[in-house]
């Protein structure tokens, strides 16, 4: 087996493992703060709906959380069984950033999640809305983190050279590099639009088993006008994120766009079946001097195509795919979503195919952050840290045949647990609040 | 002043492998048990671990983040060598983690098959740490022996661990399910001395460095104090199991509180025995050390977040003090 198997294999592995972890943190992060609420809601009101509703999403936290921190933990030892290269190379700023994770957010969210979770009746009202708080302040402080050294992997700042070694010059630079703020805002907001519509879609899921449920009209009605309202910002927060990566990353912004030559008046390409090989759209429905003016506010401006990046371009068919799956998504949201605030003014209850759409809109947030991540990430290529670090050159000693064993695995592994938490999400929603 | 960084992070590390062996030893040896109970006792047990599970693994989290951190020339090393074991140690670490969720959710015979991969999982990942265990104080030697040795070392976790379930069975429990557990405990100490005297003969065999750190008079003399309190800890657990058995007056604390010191004292002495390699006869603790400026940065938030960690650790034991009691999220 040659080194570029046991690349596509370490990829391979390495990728499936972070994107089936992102889909929990991704719901946890703002679902942990939904939870908050609820449980505010009935420390204020009294109200046992509100218990009710609390509880039953409670059971989804801790489910979904716990699918989160296992697969989390593979993570962390991946980094150093298919990534020693990653390690030695940038380790002295990785490895602080990933420790500060440890630190300051898993043993915060984990404790309290214990309190939370078993300790309603042992401590007293507001020991456990501070608990509540506490798991939710611990899941957005990971994100941080996480979000900050990936940022960095993607636009690094604040580094310096200590003989052969790179290290941090200044760690306020490297935390806050210039990608961060965007990418950081961007994932919060993507976390918030995931949660709202699996609580909304499991909550129209409830409806329509059940007929009517206070409970579950209460918590459709809390997921639809949270989407609606996070719908819109998300998409203007990524439109800055794409002007960003602009300025930081152009050959990325190349591939999502398929513009393979530089030139001014550069067309925007709507749909397109791009071809690496050959370098060239095929079946392309392109606005002329589209790019340029969205790119440059100027139709006649020139912007730098794929062929200006070689030999260290990014592929460009999946990322200009992805991209479109993401905004398609995110557009679909938000008219679900605004539909949906709509519905449900009032007290009202949608018709009965609308609480089918929006069941069927239940795991749109991660279909679209899927999407994303695959854009950033693979629009990354061949860099693993943009201009430090080839993705090539990290790959370890891992032999073909231990990746391929552990790979299926794992395949096996997650297959199991996603099947077994969707059929254990749709039970729950099923029996709704009063189980 | 000028600290001693890569000492410091070896004690941290230390710290954290070890409070990690002790607390996520009680509940993987919890699930290990679990197919030695009924189906009430099983719900009863998984209770009693419910509150602490998740911040337990945590500390896996931490260790091997520290060697990241502070080592990553070892942390190469040590995950390429191991790099099967920690696989399988995954696996089960994610296939109990998720049944612990879903055993309580699920009905009729898919509780069956979570409460079995529960039990697989906690069996699978403790055997596996048992084996990285054993091929790491053997440097990873390859040979026929070596691989039986490890796999003697994985079973005897798989015993020290069900000594730490069980006396941790013992503290949270009452009535039959405390009976059994120290029927249970006295099974597992047995293990644990096979364990403990089979990796003390053995490391100073394969390596002349550990032969050479132990036997080496008079030092030898102070170093037998390490056994001697090992076997007073040993005789500690059976004696306390056996005075609880027949019902005599004993702290409930006590069969826990002293495997934990068995835990202690082998994890001291290996600690002895290696350092300052942080992989045997390999690489020293100071080779392996990332950057002082990486390892300074980390340190202050340590300094901040420990007092923190500890203090809140503190507190969720002290709400779930006390027996267990079996339902869910109440």
């Amino acid at each position: 087996m040659d080194q570029s198997d046991v690349l596509l294999l370490a990829r391979a592995q390495f990728g499936l493992n972070i994107a089936f972890h992102i889909l929990f943190p991704s719901l946890t992060i703002a679902l942990g703060w939904l939870l908050f609420y609820f449980r505010i809601r009935y420390a204020r009101s009294g109200d046992p709906a509100w218990l009710a509703t609390y509880k039953l999403w409670t059971k989804v936290f801790a489910l979904s959380f716990a699918m989160g921190v296992v697969s989390g933990i593979t993570m962390s030892f991946q980094f150093g069984t298919n990534w020693p290269g990653y390690m030695q190379r940038v380790g002295n700023i990785a490895g602080p950033l990933l420790a500060y994770e440890v630190l300051t957010a898993f043993f915060l969210e984990a404790t309290f999640l214990g309190v939370m979770l078993f300790g309603m009746n042992r401590v007293p009202g507001w020991v456990h809305v501070l608990s509540a708080a506490m798991v939710a302040i611990g899941t957005t402080i990971s994100a941080f983190w996480i979000l900050a050294l990936n940022s960095w992997m993607h636009t690094p700042a604040g580094h310096e050279m200590d003989g052969s070694q790179l290290v941090a010059g200044d760690w306020l630079q490297v935390i806050f590099n210039p990608s961060f703020p965007y990418r950081f805002t961007h994932m919060l907001l993507a976390s918030g639009l995931t949660a709202s519509f699996v609580v909304a879609g499991l909550s129209a899921w409830r409806l329509l088993r059940s007929g009517d449920d206070a409970s579950a009209r209460k918590t459709l009605r809390t997921g639809l006008v949270l989407a609606a309202v996070l719908a819109p910002l998300q998409i203007l927060v990524g439109d800055l994120h794409g002007l960003n990566t602009l300025e930081h990353q152009p050959a990325k912004i190349a591939a999502i766009e398929a513009i393979w030559k530089t030139e001014k008046g550069a067309p925007l390409v709507l749909f397109a079946v791009p071809d690496d090989e050959r370098r060239r759209n095929d079946f392309a429905v392109e606005i002329p001097k589209g790019a340029s003016l969205v790119l440059r506010h100027d139709p006649e401006a020139e912007v730098q195509g794929v062929e200006a990046f070689v030999p260290d371009a990014a592929p460009v068919a999946p990322v200009f795919f992805a991209f479109r799956v993401m905004v398609g998504m995110g557009v679909l949201m938000l008219l679900a979503a605004w539909t949906g605030a709509w519905a449900t003014r009032r007290g009202m209850l949608p018709q009965r195919w609308m609480l089918w759409a929006f069941s069927g809109f239940t795991f749109a947030g991660w279909i679209a952050t899927l999407a994303g991540w695959l854009v950033t990430e693979i629009g990354r290529q061949p860099w693993l840290v943009t201009g430090i670090l080839r993705t090539r050159e990290a790959v370890g000693g891992a032999s073909g045949a231990q990746l391929g064993a552990s790979l299926t695995g794992y395949i096996i592994t997650y297959t199991v647990m996603l099947i077994a938490y969707l059929v254990v999400l749709t039970h729950l929603a099923g029996k709704g609040a009063d189980a | 002043m000028s600290l001693d960084l890569p000492l410091v992070f070896a004690a941290l590390m230390g710290l954290a492998i070890l409070m990690y062996v002790v607390l996520d030893g009680y509940d993987l040896g919890v699930g290990m048990l679990m197919p030695a109970a009924d189906e009430r006792e099983q719900d009863l047990m998984v209770a009693s671990i419910g509150p602490f599970w998740d911040a337990n693994e945590t500390w896996l989290v931490l260790g091997v983040g520290i060697l990241l951190v502070a080592f990553p020339a070892a942390h190469g090393l040590v995950l390429g060598a191991l790099y099967l074991p920690v696989a399988a140690m995954l696996v089960g670490l994610m296939l109990r983690g998720v049944a612990f969720e879903f055993r309580v959710k699920a009905e009729g015979w898919h509780r069956g098959l979570w409460n079995w991969l529960f039990w697989f999982g906690s069996f699978l990942a403790s055997f596996a740490q048992g084996l990285m265990l054993g091929r790491y104080i053997t440097g990873f030697h390859p040979g026929f022996g070596y691989y039986v040795f490890a796999m003697l070392v994985g079973a005897s976790l798989c015993g020290g661990y069900v000594l730490l379930g069980s006396t941790w069975l013992i503290l949270k429990t009452q009535g039959e399910l405390q009976k059994k557990a120290l029927a249970w405990a006295r099974w597992g100490l047995l293990w644990v001395a096979l364990g403990v005297a089979l990796v003390s003969l053995a490391t100073p065999l394969v390596s002349h460095t550990v032969q050479a750190k132990w036997f080496d008079f008079p030092r030898t003399l102070a170093l037998m104090l390490l056994p001697l309190a090992t076997l007073a800890a040993g005789w500690r657990v059976w004696a306390a199991t056996g005075r609880l058995k027949r019902g005599e007056r004993e702290f409930d604390w006590m069969p826990l509180a002293a495997t934990v010191a068995i835990f202690t004292l082998a994890f001291a002495g290996l600690a002895y025995s290696l350092f300052p390699y942080v992989v045997i006869d390999r690489m020293t603790i100071r080779e392996a050390a990332a950057h002082p400026s990486a390892l300074k940065f980390t340190l202050v938030g340590v300094a901040i977040v420990f007092p923190f960690l500890i203090a809140y650790t503190v507190f969720a034991y002290r709400v779930f003090r006390g027996k267990a009691r079996a339902g869910l999220y109440e």
